[in-house]
């Protein structure tokens, strides 16, 4: 169930971003893609969970000593469907740590362009006077 | 010396990283912020030739970045990303050294400098880089620097700011389009295969093809990638942003997104399509040869109509870019039909034609630049009987004009030659049919430009041609890029046997895969 509404709510983000890109005004198409970049990192996140019993091992000395290493499988096998390192080990719930450093580095990314292309927005609307797009017609490509 | 040899990829991507800050805290000093940038330019063009002679001598360089073993980003060093590496640093040394006179003082003292230098270290990192996040961050470092020199003001004021901002909102807009295309293509790639190390993700495939338990979604990514990498090279639907943005920048930063940033899409197909996705090469190698044929055509047929010159010449970039996603769509083909030595020989020819056009163009949009500032417009019918006033741009242009339109002794003759031939040898008549139509038009549109600029007599109305001289900043890169281009012409043995080796190496990629899983892991 969780996985329905986690997958419905990014679709409908990207919906809605997609939608706004599309629109005549500048503005809109800025906000449509911070929504789309945002879509995309709930997007990244959501790989990094793992269905039951395929978790990814990212062991701590004390849980070593718990017994939690137990059923670790490093080598891959991939003919047989068994990709990098995984547990078969049930008592382990853990998330993939490699894909939180990736959004976080996509958040920091999308941070610099957005604050680009907000600038740039604000300097084409003191050139032109308007934020429509469909304004902005001196080169056609 | 060895701890240079030892650090040697990572250097390249740190010391204009480390530039960026350091031209900014010299702004007080302009004289000293010039002599250190060009200094260290000059340096990495140096670093880069090692890196290229160390790489054809000795192997595969691999450098890990951090002590994470397997699981760390590594830079990989071999002979292809070498060589784009070293095309990198040639053409943005002639940029920088050119953009000295041609950009406005205060432009250049303020942000250019570190803006161009974070764009240099960006390219760098694309190319050394084998890790596939990794990829995409420097894609970003290279589209935000490379977004904010387009902006850059001139000493003419020809090219308004305005349009320059229209330019900029286009270029940006779509390539951060492209860039979240990526992202879902990145992430997809990791949920499915579980790494982000292009030789890890490659091996992976390959089993899992041989396997017969390839998801069916690899179709769908390695799509992605072809609409992130086509958009980046400007080829067919993805197109249209090209002829605006590289007209309104400046000329050198026309020179190096021409010469360099659309090259980075044809590197990316190789590495990504060709590596990565070995096993679906067949699959996407018709794609990339019909989108390479509208291409050509387009281009081409839209080149003979420009009447502003720095118009003409992006319209051919976008003409010229689908003759090397030709030679690649048509190497996949190949080899999805078993002809491998045919399709090593296709490949080995569109990197040539790679080569060859990124110096030409490179070259004929710096020269574009001193013809703007001799006559003070872009409107070439407003030009005419420049051969008499400036004889210099003149031969330049013209041995940029021979070698895009592929007349021998020129680089790009060879380029041509050896991609029509080995495309013959594989029997692929009608696409080289059509790319041989429109090498006609290419040898038209530009010698219709060259007549329109140099020939004839300038019309009174339009005033007398400004009279003061290029200096040598400006004309020593020009000269030097047209030597290049006809030594390249003449003697062309060894990009030839460059191409060669590079193109066996994407044709099979296990020594790549060796190079980088096999290492030692500290």
């Amino acid at each position: 169930m969780n996985n329905v509404m986690l997958a419905l709510t990014i679709s409908l983000l990207f919906g809605i971003g997609t939608f706004l890109i599309l629109r005549r005004d500048m503005m809109k198409v800025i906000i449509g893609f911070g929504i789309v970049s945002h879509a995309i990192n709930l997007y990244i996140v959501a790989s990094g969970v793992f269905s039951e019993g395929t978790l990814v091992p990212i062991l701590e000395h004390h849980q070593a000593v718990h017994g939690l290493d137990q059923g670790l499988i490093v080598a891959d096998d991939v003919a047989a469907g068994v990709i990098g390192p995984i547990t078969t080990n049930p008592f382990t719930e853990f998330v993939d740590p490699l894909v939180q450093a990736l959004v976080l580095t996509a958040i920091v990314i999308g941070l610099a362009t957005t604050a680009f292309i907000l600038t740039l927005a604000y300097r084409i609307y003191e050139e032109y006077g308007t934020t429509d797009v469909q304004e902005l017609r001196r080169l056609w490509g | 010396m060895s701890f240079l040899m030892q650090h040697l990829p990572i250097l390249l991507i740190a010391i204009p990283l480390l530039m960026a800050p350091i031209t900014i805290l010299t702004k007080g000093s302009p004289g000293l912020q010039k002599a250190i940038d060009v200094v260290v330019s000059v340096g990495l063009l140096a670093l880069s030739g090692l890196l290229l002679s160390s790489v054809w001598n000795g192997g595969i360089t691999v450098y890990e970045v951090g002590e994470f073993g397997k699981y760390g980003i590594v830079l990989v060093a071999d002979l292809l990303s070498a060589s784009m590496v070293g095309l990198n640093c040639l053409i943005g040394c002639m940029g920088l050294i050119y953009s000295y006179d041609y950009i406005e003082s205060k432009s250049l003292n303020l942000t250019y400098h570190s803006l161009y230098n974070l764009m240099l270290a960006g390219i760098n990192g694309i190319f050394l880089t084998g890790d596939i996040f990794n990829l995409f961050v420097f894609f970003e470092i290279m589209l935000l620097s490379s977004g904010a020199l387009i902006v850059a003001n001139e000493t003419s004021t020809v090219t308004k700011i305005s349009d320059k901002m229209e330019a900029t909102l286009k270029y940006i807009v779509l390539n951060m389009l492209g860039s979240n295309v990526m992202l879902i293509a990145v992430a997809s790639l990791y949920a499915s295969i579980g790494s982000l190390n292009m030789a890890d993700i490659a091996v992976k495939i390959q089993i899992l093809s041989e396997a017969g338990t390839l998801p069916w979604h690899m179709y769908a990514i390695g799509l992605l990638f072809i609409i992130v990498f086509g958009g980046k090279a400007a080829v067919f639907p993805l197109h249209y942003w090209l002829p605006d943005v590289h007209p309104t920048a400046p000329s050198p930063i026309s020179a190096m997104l021409s010469g360099v940033i659309i090259k980075i899409g044809a590197y990316g197909i190789l590495r990504v399509l060709f590596v990565i996705f070995a096993p679906l090469k067949g699959v996407f190698g018709p794609v990339i040869l019909m989108m390479a044929l509208i291409t050509i055509g387009l281009g081409a047929t839209s080149a003979i109509g420009q009447n502003d010159v720095k118009r003409l010449l992006a319209y051919s970039s976008v003409s010229q870019i689908g003759y090397v996603f030709l030679g690649f769509g048509m190497g996949a083909i190949a080899y999805a039909e078993g002809l491998v030595a045919g399709a090593t020989l296709i490949i080995a020819a569109s990197f040539v034609y790679l080569v060859n056009h990124a110096l030409a163009k490179s070259m004929l949009f710096l020269t574009s630049g001193g013809i703007i500032h001799h006559a003070e417009t872009r409107d070439m019918r407003k030009m005419g009987g420049m051969i008499n006033s400036n004889p210099l741009m003149a031969g330049a242009f013209l041995v940029g004009a021979m070698s895009i339109g592929g007349v021998p002794p020129m680089g790009g003759f060879i380029a041509k030659f050896s991609l029509f031939d080995a495309g013959l040898r594989s029997e692929f008549y009608i696409p080289i049919a059509i790319a041989l139509l429109f090498a006609v038009f290419t040898l038209f549109y530009m010698f219709r430009g060259w007549m329109l600029i140099f020939w004839g007599e300038r019309d009174p109305q339009y005033g007398e041609y400004s009279h003061h001289k290029l200096s040598f900043l400006m004309v020593g890169p020009i000269l030097l890029l047209a030597a290049l281009v006809l030594i390249f012409g003449i003697y062309a043995e060894p990009v030839l046997d460059i191409a060669q080796t590079i193109a066996s190496q994407v044709i099979d990629p296990q020594p790549y895969i060796d190079a980088v899983l096999l290492r030692v892991i500290r």
